[in-house]
């Protein structure tokens, strides 16, 4: 196995030669870009990449640009995952039959992918991946919206967004559904390694993705992406905005080793309300309406409900 | 780029990052790395920006949150120390200054017309009536 | 190292067990697939392989037809050999992925064992997959029998992975009818079979680690049209070639010569049959019989479908006075694919003939010879009154009143 790559601090982890280029097409502001840097910067082993369509891939492979340094292949939106895979799968076969160009390197391979083609769309790919014990990563880009084609609900859009598909009105307080519990079902494949992760808190994300690349299988990354064109905020804000949702909880940060040891990585020294994570939203903006505010005092129950169980789980070491 | 004709391209419009063999590309900073045409390094986005960050070396502290959290990767910074900004890349999302922690801020939003040299003289001065932001490392 | 698998040289093989030996002989670097019928065998006797020694290539089973062309894009992308198999439904879901693989010329050997597409479901052999997928860029080569199989898959990779061409490809047998009927086959030993398809050579493969490249762009109207012409250019001029080499070199190899246009019984023929798939050699078989009866009767078969060979077959049908053009797929709103395929080859030319289209044999229901002298007897009447005697389209082998258009 290769090195880990040593990273104690910030300033020592911004010696990093980014593999990932400026000049994309990502909004000004938008955290895909982070979360990217964050998850490449954590190694220096080679990689292969894939990417399902979505905001990352349109706006990182548009003809005549590509803004990665490492091969990158995008097929289809339900399918990095198998892409990745097939990519993986080539490897082993070329090192068994002593054809590797480079046979003293190993590479690491890596999927990214929205919430579209992972809660939704890719679901099956994912799965079936996951099932096979392919050595890849998959990491989710959750900014729990359609963001590319325009702020389209997925089974990722929490219960009370305004998405252009479950919008908010005079009858509607907008989605409907809670959000999918992907972690509990990545971990349910028996993965060696799954966790959620957050751009704002680099150190836990990098050790994270540094656990994950040490794990032999499968491993699945979920991590929230703030996105200002479609949660509704400022561009200079999605760090705040981050901050946020993992001091409220609303994002709690743990991971799952094996499919059932829980862990819990953060553990904010204020929490802080979940009125204040949706109130510095424009999707949530209808919440604070007498007719709707009673889906906050709802929401901060199933926060503080998750929060209890993870903490059980935790404890409970099942 | 120029835009070729059918027969000028490369086939299933395959993209290359650099020219030529690259070994261990990821301890090559982007000076000393051969990119091509085709890698969006070597394009610009400046005009996305209407305002634009300015760097006052004087009160950074080389805390690295600028950099860490630039989602366009133009926060220059070599040997731990924030040396600048990258204005072809920079699209003038400000999450550089509001991750600053000192006081004053040494990055600050200017409109995008602005001199460097006019920008630092008008810099704000300590803020008292805040209690000061420690850079601490998370 | 993998076992070499001692043949003897005529093996009772079917189509499917023809493909999965070609297959094993290649030395397949991945194969990703998903089991359906009438090709599951295909993945059946290769896992086997697999199982006892003879593959060191990896063999990826995954959860969908779609995943399995997405792997084997991703596979062949990375750059190695690649091939699967598949049917029907399952050809039908991989059909998004299949225009990928050829936009982004990425060479796959796709076997489909071809099958009716519901609904209603049906398991049997006719031409509605491979006619789905005539629009998808890949090569199309069509077999009539094991044999066949087992020297077009040899050839296909050649060609597919040509750096001139850099296509994918099928290689299409006919649901049952040939996959699974043992018939005697004509063997290459492994190390012949081997050298015949060749080494894989690489080319803007994504495990050269030191040379990064970016596969799966979007192009906007700025670069897509020039992207999609240079894929057209290459299908067009590059694989007939590529194909006719690799028919003459395979004649000198084993004795078996194949052309880009099959023809039997057509030097003085004045009436044809087009066709594919197995109907070939039945419609062989009645030419010769019709010919003793002094209709003088020939057959065209199509093997390879995509790139079509407009000049090839316009020249094979120059002389004929009546031609029937047969379809094994339901047209669906107009006249069979082979019949407009045919039009336009001839349309343009000096030919007189006259043209008409049979749909048959859906859902796998069998052309018999009696069909067949049926056809040939309609073609001689046409080429007698030199204008159709019969409407355009005619349902054949269908039971109730009888069906025809235009």
């Amino acid at each position: 196995m290769s090195e880990i790559k040593k990273i104690k601090n910030l300033k020592e982890f911004s010696t990093s030669a980014d593999r990932f280029e400026g000049a994309n097409l990502l909004c000004p502001g938008c955290a895909h870009s982070i979360i990217v840097r964050e998850v490449l910067n954590a190694t220096n082993d080679d990689l292969i990449l894939a990417a399902s369509t979505g905001c990352l891939e349109v706006c990182t492979a548009v003809y005549p640009y590509t803004s990665w340094d490492a091969s990158w292949i995008h097929v289809g939106f339900e399918n990095g995952s198998s892409a990745v895979a097939g990519a993986e799968a080539m490897y082993k076969a070329l090192k068994t039959k002593g054809r590797l160009k480079q046979p003293d390197r190993t590479p690491k391979f890596v999927a990214f992918g929205g919430d579209g083609a992972t809660y939704d769309i890719g679901f099956q790919w994912i799965s079936g991946c996951f099932e096979r014990g392919h050595n890849i990563m998959y990491v989710c880009l959750d900014n729990e919206v359609y963001a590319n084609t325009g702020g389209q609900r997925s089974s990722s859009t929490p219960i009370g967004a305004s998405a252009t598909t479950t919008p908010a009105g005079s009858v509607s307080y907008g989605e409907k559904k809670n959000k999918k519990d992907m972690l509990a079902i990545m971990a349910a494949h028996g993965a060696p390694y799954v966790a959620q992760v957050a751009p704002n808190k680099w150190k836990d994300m990098v050790a994270k993705i540094q656990k994950g690349f040490a794990a032999e299988g499968p491993v699945y990354i979920n991590a929230m992406s703030a996105c200002t064109t479609e949660w509704k905020f400022a561009p200079e804000d999605t760090i705040s905005i981050s901050d946020l949702a993992t001091d409220s909880l609303v994002f709690p940060l743990y991971e799952i080793i094996d499919g059932t040891q829980l862990n819990i990585t953060y553990r904010p020294k204020n929490i802080i309300p979940v009125r204040d994570y949706l109130g510095a939203q424009g999707r949530f903006k209808h919440l604070f309406t007498k007719q709707y505010e009673y889906l906050i005092d709802e929401w901060q129950a199933r926060v503080d409900a998750k929060w209890e169980y993870l903490q059980r789980r935790e404890e409970a070491s099942v | 780029m120029e835009k070729k004709g059918w027969d000028g391209f490369e086939i299933g419009a395959m993209l290359r990052s650099f020219e030529g063999a690259v070994s261990g590309i990821a301890t090559i900073l982007p000076e000393d790395r051969p990119y091509s045409a085709s890698s969006s390094f070597t394009a610009s986005v400046a005009d996305w920006r209407i305002q634009k960050p300015l760097f006052n070396k004087d009160y950074c502290i080389d805390c690295q949150f600028c950099w860490v959290y630039c989602p366009d990767l133009s926060i220059i910074s070599r040997d731990k120390k924030m040396v600048g900004i990258d204005f072809d890349h920079c699209k003038g999302c400000g999450i550089c200054v509001q991750v600053c922690p000192t006081n004053p801020k040494s990055l600050l939003m200017f409109p995008e017309q602005i001199e460097e040299e006019v920008a630092l003289a008008e810099w704000p001065t300590k803020n008292t009536s805040k209690a000061t932001t420690e850079a601490k490392e998370e | 190292m993998a076992d070499t698998f001692e043949l003897r040289d005529i093996e009772v093989w079917d189509g499917n067990m023809a493909a999965s030996h070609a297959l094993r002989q290649a030395q397949v670097d991945v194969v990703a697939a998903y089991p359906i019928t009438p090709s599951t065998p295909i993945v059946e006797n290769y896992a086997n392989f697999k199982a006892n020694g003879y593959i060191d290539g990896e063999f990826v089973m995954t959860e969908s037809e779609h995943g399995a062309m997405s792997c084997c894009i991703g596979a062949a992308a990375a750059g190695g050999r690649v091939a699967t198999a598949t049917s029907s439904q399952g050809f039908a879901l991989m059909v998004e992925t299949l225009y990928s693989a050829s936009g982004m010329r990425i060479p796959i050997v796709l076997n489909v064992v071809n099958r009716a597409i519901g609904a209603p479901l049906n398991v049997n052999g006719d031409h509605s997959d491979m006619y789905m997928g005539r629009d998808s860029g890949w090569i199309q080569i069509d077999c009539y029998n094991p044999q066949n199989v087992y020297d077009m898959n040899l050839i296909a990779f050649r060609v597919s992975e040509d750096h001139d061409v850099r296509l994918p490809a099928m290689v299409h047998q006919d649901g049952f009818m040939t996959s699974h009927t043992a018939q005697g086959v004509k063997t290459l030993s492994d190390e012949v079979a081997y050298n015949f398809v060749g080494e894989y050579k690489p080319m803007n493969d994504m495990l050269d680690l030191d040379h990064p490249v970016t596969h799966g762009v979007q192009t906007e109207e700025d670069w897509h049209f020039e992207h999609k012409a240079r894929q057209q250019h290459a299908l067009m001029t590059a694989v007939i070639p590529k194909i006719q080499a690799a028919f003459d070199d395979f004649e000198k190899l084993t004795g078996r010569k194949y052309n880009i246009v099959e023809t039997y019984n057509m030097d003085d023929a004045e009436v044809a049959v087009v066709c594919m798939g197995t109907s070939v050699e039945t419609a062989e078989e009645v030419s010769n019989e019709l010919r003793a009866q002094g209709i003088k009767a020939g057959v065209v078969g199509i093997r390879v479908f995509r790139p079509f060979p407009l000049e090839q077959i316009a020249a094979a049908l120059k002389d004929v006075k009546a031609i029937a053009a047969l379809d094994r797929s339901s047209p669906h709103g107009t006249v069979g694919a082979l019949f407009n395929e045919l039009s336009g080859a001839l349309f343009n030319t000096d030919t007189k003939a006259v043209m008409t289209n049979y749909i048959y044999g859906l859902g796998g229901r069998d052309l018999t010879k009696a069909h067949l002298v049926e056809i040939y007897n309609d073609l001689k009447a046409n080429a007698d009154a030199g204008k159709p005697t019969t409407p355009l389209q005619q349902y054949i082998g269908l039971r109730g009143p009888k069906l025809s258009f235009f």
